[in-house]
């Protein structure tokens, strides 16, 4: 499969990903030097999770929204929402290929993870499928403030204030141990089910099962990437 | 869909208002044949763009509708905007992409197939001079480059209406000649073309039919020559002074119809009789106008705007 020219979006999202080399190679060691040292130390196993899970959200939601805003200023998104493509399609082909590319970026991190702290074979593709729908997550709230800004600084702003009660509520640091409405809602999160599922990889066991981990999450990316996908007409709509 | 429609493009009644500036268009209607080239001449701010990001799908009217190859443009914008070519005013590119790599692209989100787009690009990048910077990145382009890379997207695909907006400012004098020749040849092989511009020498010499905006409203509609024409018997007189001078003595001067400032010059719409020329120059050097150059010709499109509005077309160029 060849990808540039590309004849996608997503093609072209791949493209540009392996073009700016130097970028590339940023994004390729960030998250090595930031979880790498962290699982090689001897930290407490939840707080070496919660870095390991911030580090996903953070490289999820900065990731789309940033560059979602950087094409809508430029006028480029505009003119590909000119053509025929569905703008359903070119939403959902922004929220898949940049989970996948995050996804790329964070592989390395995790596979050093998993060797120094060696788990069942079901319960890594149990982990990566949690970062990874963290990363569809964290990916459709970026594509989601989009739809309400143009400065890739408001994302961050916005970003930081829808992240901080869904971090909270997941247990990465505070809310161990939830009852009452905050673990109904701890449920919906799927930041909570990649802080479970890390949280088993560093060492801690606790009630969540591998296929729990994969279930719950999906069926929440589902609807979230479902919801993003309908303000596809407004996001992609020229701002004036 | 309705049978009896023919033109590829028909607009019936558009009215669209941006509430922040209350500026738009309205109640614009206009129809564009197969085959024609149209003009939409007024200056900045006159609501041009903004008919196109209309007819182009981006924004939708506030009232009235259009129809784009017999399909409705609101309703059905994807199938509307499939027979569209585009380009904006301003256009834009995948910066750390190839130019090729752009054309592609866009050309492939047309629905081309692929091995017709290799042909189609090849031979475009070669009209256009761009052969040999095809696999440099978009972003080392020059605006004439980039300019030129937009027309080939909006052109690819080989679309029923083509929506040019100011499409060959910044083109150099080859590639202004190269663009009008292919203008032409796509209107020969029966595209349809909206052309916006005030670039009046460009729309004189390529458009069939040309309408003004002014504030958001045509005022005059009809090919270049009848246009011209209700200006028979008047001389353009067109003065470039060193400094701006109070210039309504000159408009006292007998036979002179009106005088409008363009950046340094001053044009001045004068009744074709003999020595009117010369009390024009008269009166300027005694408001203490510094004449630099002066020329006298027939009018133009620019003139008919001025005579229709009583303000330039390009009030700000010198």
């Amino acid at each position: 499969m060849r990808l540039n020219p590309p004849d996608a979006y997503w093609k072209k999202d791949v493209a540009l990903f392996f073009s700016r080399r130097f970028a590339l190679a940023i994004k390729m060691i960030y998250p090595l030097a930031i979880i790498v040292p962290v699982a090689a130390s001897g930290i407490p196993a939840r707080y070496a999770a919660a870095v390991v899970g911030i580090v996903a959200i953070m490289a999820g939601t900065f990731g789309a929204g940033e560059s979602l805003t950087n094409d809508l200023n430029d006028g480029i998104l505009a003119r590909v929402a000119l053509t025929p493509l569905s703008p359903y399609r070119i939403v959902f082909e922004i929220l898949a290929v940049n989970a996948v590319l995050d996804l790329l970026q964070l592989l390395p991190a995790l596979l050093v993870v998993y060797l120094l702290h060696p788990v069942s074979f079901a319960w890594i593709c149990a982990a990566t499928f949690a970062v990874f729908a963290t990363l569809v997550a964290a990916n459709c709230i970026g594509v989601f403030i989009a739809n309400f800004t143009s400065s890739p600084a408001d994302v961050l702003l916005y970003a930081t204030a829808i992240l901080f009660p869904l971090i909270y509520v997941s247990g990465f640091f505070r809310n161990q141990h939830p009852t009452g409405v905050l673990a109904t809602l701890r449920d919906f999160v799927p930041f909570a089910y990649a802080n479970d599922a890390l949280r088993t990889v560093f060492g801690l066991t606790n009630g969540t099962t591998p296929l729990e981990v994969f279930a719950y999450p999906t069926i929440i990316c589902a609807v979230l990437v479902f919801l993003v996908c309908l303000t596809a007409p407004r996001l992609l709509s020229q701002r004036l | 869909m309705s049978p009896e429609r023919q033109a590829t493009l028909e607009a019936k009644n558009i009215t669209r208002l941006y509430r922040s500036s209350g500026r738009g268009v309205t109640d614009v209607s206009l129809a564009v044949d197969r085959g024609e080239i149209f003009g939409l001449v007024g200056p900045n701010g006159s609501g041009k763009s903004t008919l196109l990001r209309v007819l182009s799908t981006a924004i939708a009217p506030d009232s009235g509708t259009f129809y784009v190859g017999g399909v409705e443009g609101i309703g059905e914008k994807r199938q509307a905007r499939a027979k569209l070519g585009l380009m904006v005013d301003r256009p834009t590119h995948y910066g750390d992409l190839s130019g090729w790599a752009n054309a592609f692209f866009f050309a492939r989100a047309y629905g081309m197939e692929e091995e017709k787009t290799n042909d189609v690009l090849a031979e475009l990048f070669d009209y256009f001079d761009l052969a040999e910077y095809r696999d440099d990145h978009a972003k080392t382009y020059s605006y004439g480059m980039g300019k030129k890379l937009a027309l080939i997207e909006a052109l690819a695909h080989g679309p029923e209406l083509l929506l040019l907006d100011e499409p060959s400012l910044g083109l150099d004098y080859t590639s202004q000649l190269a663009f009008q020749r292919k203008v032409r040849e796509l209107a020969g092989a029966g595209a349809a073309i909206v052309l916006a511009s005030n670039q009046v020498d460009e729309v004189e010499a390529l458009c069939d039919r040309v309408v003004f905006l002014h504030r958001g409203k045509v005022i005059a509609q009809g090919t270049p020559e009848e246009l011209v024409s209700s200006l028979r018997g008047v001389k353009r007189v067109v003065a470039t002074l060193r400094n701006p001078v109070e210039y309504a003595a000159v408009g006292g001067v007998a036979g002179v119809e009106r005088v409008a400032s363009e950046g340094r010059n001053l044009v001045m719409h004068c009744e074709d009789r003999p020595g009117v020329v010369a009390d024009v120059v008269g009166a300027l050097v005694r408001e203490g106008g510094d004449i630099t150059d002066l020329s006298v010709r027939r009018p133009n499109l620019e003139d008919v705007f001025v005579k229709l509005t009583g303000e330039a077309l390009r009030p700000d160029e010198a």
